[in-house]
């Protein structure tokens, strides 16, 4: 670990020769803002050294740098929501696709060495005792997290086996479980304690949480979000519950967790799926696999408005789920047996935009229309359940436990973290939660924090990009065969990125981590840089606002050369391509590669 | 006549149908207006429903052109050709072109059109189709078609039909691969369904219903010295032909829209006005799903009345107007007297 150096990021402020730390918050605020993928990971995944290390081949490195941030790296690279490629600078406008993170976070995983070694840096026992609810996404990260801390970790899992949703949730032909089970074993291997087939509540035979806090120093809640949202429906449906009253309808969540427990499951002719997330999507395409003729997706807003990617959309469809939007169950029709036999909807036109980024549907009145459907599957979304606790704890207007700044609960020592906190999310926010509390609960335990974020900043020769990467196309993950798909239902649709296109998509990665800098007082203002930039990136500025963080804000540009204050790369715009770094005639641009790291307090 | 430094410009993303009539229109409503048309295609604007013609010989794209480029040049619209639209901002009213050039609009219309739709599940096999959705594509299909030659034929929608009739004239075999999209853009019953079928067989075509035979298991090349495509079905069976052709229907090219402000759903969801949800930005054609008040539901209105209509009622409302969408033609399908199939989708000169 290397000395922390007073800041650096000032313009003009001569290039440091050899590799050092910074706190100075103009570096962390540049991280921040500069690298969007990593800042947009709710585990912070550092997005750009890992691609870096795919270029170089080292993808037993690319494993470890994905795994500093994320114990899941094989499974979230098949599944993850990627909210890293919504953010991705080459997916800006102008600038193509955004890079296929996802799928490289997978050629880490999957090219690693077979005698692979995972790296861990572990902490001296602290004699505390931790016990974990739930062996999901987020239990899992927060006890490899505690574990390394040094605490004795316990996680009391329900299900016969640890995994929580991505094993009861998802479908294998998404996430195999051999990938999922040796990424488990080897988050918990540590010491990591998990009783699995054990209840923990308030009834006969459970575990109360009231016992677990009197024999742990602390407990952390991470059940996620086991109960499916009811469907609210109007007339004769407005006070009853579809999925108790009739065979042919279920909920979606129940649907998965009941095969992936092992029980047999069957499926109508023509199956009419009601959501808009992954685990509707999950559930149409199980209903292909189990020989549904005709499989709909019904949608209230529209395609691109459904927060599921476009690769799973695409491949659904190649499935034969169809998907049909605007529309808004009101009500269900069945025959005189009681058998459904259709979906009444109501036509939606689109309103504005909800909190969290999601466009509104208005139902027109008097458009209402039946689709016919004889088996019904509700996945609109997933609820917290509270009522194990057999103790009182605050709520949020949602249901979901509230917690401090501190991660804790209303009660002393209890602390929760993933969906039981958040609600339904995703994988990856989980698991970055997980870790978030896993530090918070350290903290408390300690009595003070023990790891603060700093910026490692490597001094770079060269660039490391060439013009032409930028004209790279996104590579197409290569999938199974329709046949194989649907063989057994469990074959994996996603085949992986082979060496060579890892090797072409690796290299579209403008590698945003590299900040590019001006040494004012060497540069002789030449324009041979502004010259050869393929954008408006490099910019004469009489001045950078500050923001209240500390970091950088605006730049103030000026066209005027007795207000120039500084020539100064626009590092938003810049795409890293290296042209001005080549063509500067007196090398006063430096190249430095910044990256978050942790150090001890 | 030149533009004065404070006309307005109108731009009009696609050249065809509803796009150049909108073009037209805007010029004659606003003289002072500067006009432009911005378009993928490398042709002025030429007739889609012209293209079987190239099948009986004519592959001279002059042939094909709706007006000469001196039209272009009176009527004072800019046509700028191979111009792929990146992306539109709304809000500030500009078109990003893939090249990086910004232009600024005042207002709007996508008229875009639609591209042929390849169902998701036959998607690894497109390079062994043959699109036949603008001239390029339909000369590289005839070129590939020998004299007397088999076409096979999927889906079956109307503007394959539309060849099928040219095809069966001028002596090739057709096999129509028939399944949910036969048809379209009609909406056919079940009822109403075998004696289509069967009129298709009058005509000449051969018909495989898809589902019959287990739908489409995969497309081949065949083998050396066997017909250069073959299709297999589920059930084991297989079509043996010179080229295989895609109709499925058209899906809206709309991709360049995501993120313009637009309300989308299939396609650009517009008023009966035809206005998009974003101020200054107006649809027309292929591309735009119409509110009907009368349905309760945005629909698409297919055809070359239709598609032109709405181009001319586009431009009209731009300008001005505040008029409301009526259909031009009728959509239904018909079997005539003679036994042949009508349909007014086919009617465009």
């Amino acid at each position: 670990m290397g000395e922390i150096k007073p800041p650096t990021g000032a313009p003009g402020a001569p290039a440091q020769a050899s590799e050092y730390l910074s706190d100075d918050p103009r570096d962390i605020g540049w991280v921040k803002q500069n690298v969007p993928c990593q800042t947009a990971c709710p585990a912070g995944t550092n997005v750009p050294v890992y691609i870096r290390e795919i270029i170089e081949r080292q993808f037993g490195r690319s494993y470890e740098t994905n795994r500093e941030a994320n114990v899941l790296p094989g499974v979230l690279g098949r599944i993850c929501s990627r909210p890293c490629e919504d953010q991705c600078r080459h997916g800006w406008p102008g600038n193509g696709e955004p890079v296929a993170i996802c799928h490289l976070k997978r050629v880490a995983a999957d090219m690693k060495d077979a005698g692979h070694r995972i790296t861990e840096s572990l902490y001296s026992p602290t004699g505390k005792r931790v016990a974990i609810v739930g062996a999901g996404p987020a239990g899992v990260a927060a006890a490899h997290d505690l574990s390394l801390l040094g605490h004795d970790v316990v996680i009391l899992e329900r299900e016969e086996r640890p995994g929580g949703m991505l094993r009861y949730g998802i479908p294998e032909f998404r996430l195999p479980r051999g990938t999922l089970d040796i990424e488990l074993h080897n988050a918990l291997r540590l010491g990591v304690q998990l009783r699995t087939g054990v209840e923990v509540g308030s009834g006969k035979g459970q575990t109360p949480v009231s016992a677990l806090l009197h024999e742990y120093d602390a407990v952390l809640l991470a059940t996620g979000c086991m109960a499916a949202t009811p469907l609210p429906l109007q007339g004769e449906w407005a006070e009853r519950d579809p999925g108790k009253e009739l065979a042919d309808v279920e909920y979606g969540l129940d649907f998965l967790v009941q095969m992936h427990r092992g029980e047999k499951k069957r499926v109508g002719r023509r199956v009419a799926v009601v959501g808009a997330g992954f685990t509707a999507l999950d559930c149409a395409r199980v209903a292909a696999r189990l020989g549904a003729q005709e499989v709909t997706i019904h949608i209230r807003t529209a395609e691109e408005y459904i927060p599921v990617t476009q690769e799973e959309i695409f491949e659904a469809k190649r499935e034969g789920v169809r998907i049909k939007g605007l529309r808004t169950p009101v009500g269900l029709t069945t025959d005189a047996s009681g058998r459904l036999t259709g979906i009444e909807f109501v036509q939606n036109r689109l309103g504005g935009w909800r909190k969290g980024g999601r466009r509104q549907a208005i139902p027109i009145e008097g458009s209402e229309f039946v689709e016919p459907c004889d088996t019904l599957i509700i996945a609109i979304g997933q609820q917290t359940v509270n009522d194990f606790l057999g103790t009182k704890l605050e709520l949020d207007r949602w249901g979901n436990v509230r917690v401090g700044e501190d991660g804790m609960t209303s009660q002393k020592g209890l602390f929760a973290a993933g969906d039981y906190v958040s609600g339904a999310s995703t994988v990856i926010q989980a698991v970055g939660h997980g870790r978030q509390v896993a530090k918070r609960v350290d903290a408390w335990l300690m009595g003070r924090e023990r790891r603060r974020q700093v910026v490692r900043i490597v001094p770079v020769a060269q660039p490391l990009r060439e013009r032409a990467f930028d004209f790279i196309p996104r590579q197409h993950m290569p999938t199974a065969q329709m046949a194989e798909r649907l063989k057994d239902g469990k074959h994996e649709v996603e085949l992986g990125l082979d060496d060579k296109l890892a090797f072409e998509e690796a290299k579209r990665c403008y590698l945003c981590n590299l900040r590019y800098q001006i040494d004012v007082d060497r540069c002789i203002f030449c324009r041979a840089c502004i010259e050869v930039a393929p954008r408006n990136c490099i910019k004469l500025v009489r001045g950078v606002e500050v923001q209240e963080d500390g970091a950088y804000g605006k730049l103030l540009e000026t066209k005027e050369w007795n207000q120039v204050g500084a020539i100064w790369i626009d590092n938003n715009e810049c795409i890293r391509c290296g042209q001005c770094f080549k063509a500067c005639p007196v090398q006063c641009i430096s190249i430095s590669r910044c990256e978050l790291t942790e150090v001890e307090v | 006549m030149a533009e004065s430094k404070n006309a307005r410009h109108h731009v009009v993303i696609g050249s065809g149908i509803a796009g150049s009539q909108a073009a037209d229109t805007l010029r004659s409503r606003e003289p002072d207006a500067r006009v432009t048309i911005l378009t993928l295609s490398s042709l002025l604007f030429y007739n889609r429903y012209d293209l079987p013609k190239v099948f009986r010989g004519h592959r001279d794209w002059r042939e094909f052109l709706a007006y000469p480029a001196e039209y272009y040049k009176d009527k004072r619209i800019e046509v700028r050709r191979c111009s792929r639209v990146a992306g539109v901002d709304g809000s500030r009213r500009t078109i990003l072109l893939e090249h990086k050039e910004e232009i600024r609009f005042d207002t709007l219309l996508v008229a875009s059109g639609g591209r042929g739709y390849i169902p998701e599940e036959l998607a690894d096999f497109r390079p062994l189709m043959r699109g036949f959705s603008s001239y390029t594509e339909a000369v590289t299909a005839a070129n590939e078609v020998p004299d007397k030659g088999h076409v096979i034929m999927l889906g079956g929608d109307m503007i394959g039909l539309d060849l099928a009739r040219t095809l069966i004239d001028t002596r090739h075999r057709v096999t129509l691969v028939a399944g949910p999209q036969t048809f379209w853009p009609h909406e056919v019953t079940d009822q109403e369904r075998p004696a289509l079928i069967a009129a298709l067989e009058k005509m000449g075509v051969e018909v495989i219903e898809s589902h019959d035979a287990g739908g489409i298991a995969s497309i081949e090349q065949g083998a050396r010295g066997l017909s250069a495509r073959r299709v297999l079905f589920n059930d084991g069976s297989e079509v043996h032909g010179d080229v295989v052709m895609p109709f499925f229907g058209l899906s809206p090219s709309v991709e360049f829209m995501l993120g313009s402000g637009t309300d989308i759903e299939r396609g650009l969801l517009v008023n009966p006005a035809l206005r998009t949800t974003c101020e200054g930005i107006y649809a027309a054609g292929d591309v735009c799903q119409i509110w009907s008040d009368a349905e309760k539901r945005y629909r698409f209105f297919y055809g070359w009345k239709n598609v032109r209509a709405m181009g001319d009622l586009a431009a009209r409302n731009i300008s001005g107007g505040d008029e409301p969408w009526v259909p031009a033609q009728d959509e239904k399908l018909h079997i005539a007297a003679d036994g042949s199939i009508q349909s007014a989708f086919w009617e465009y000169h």
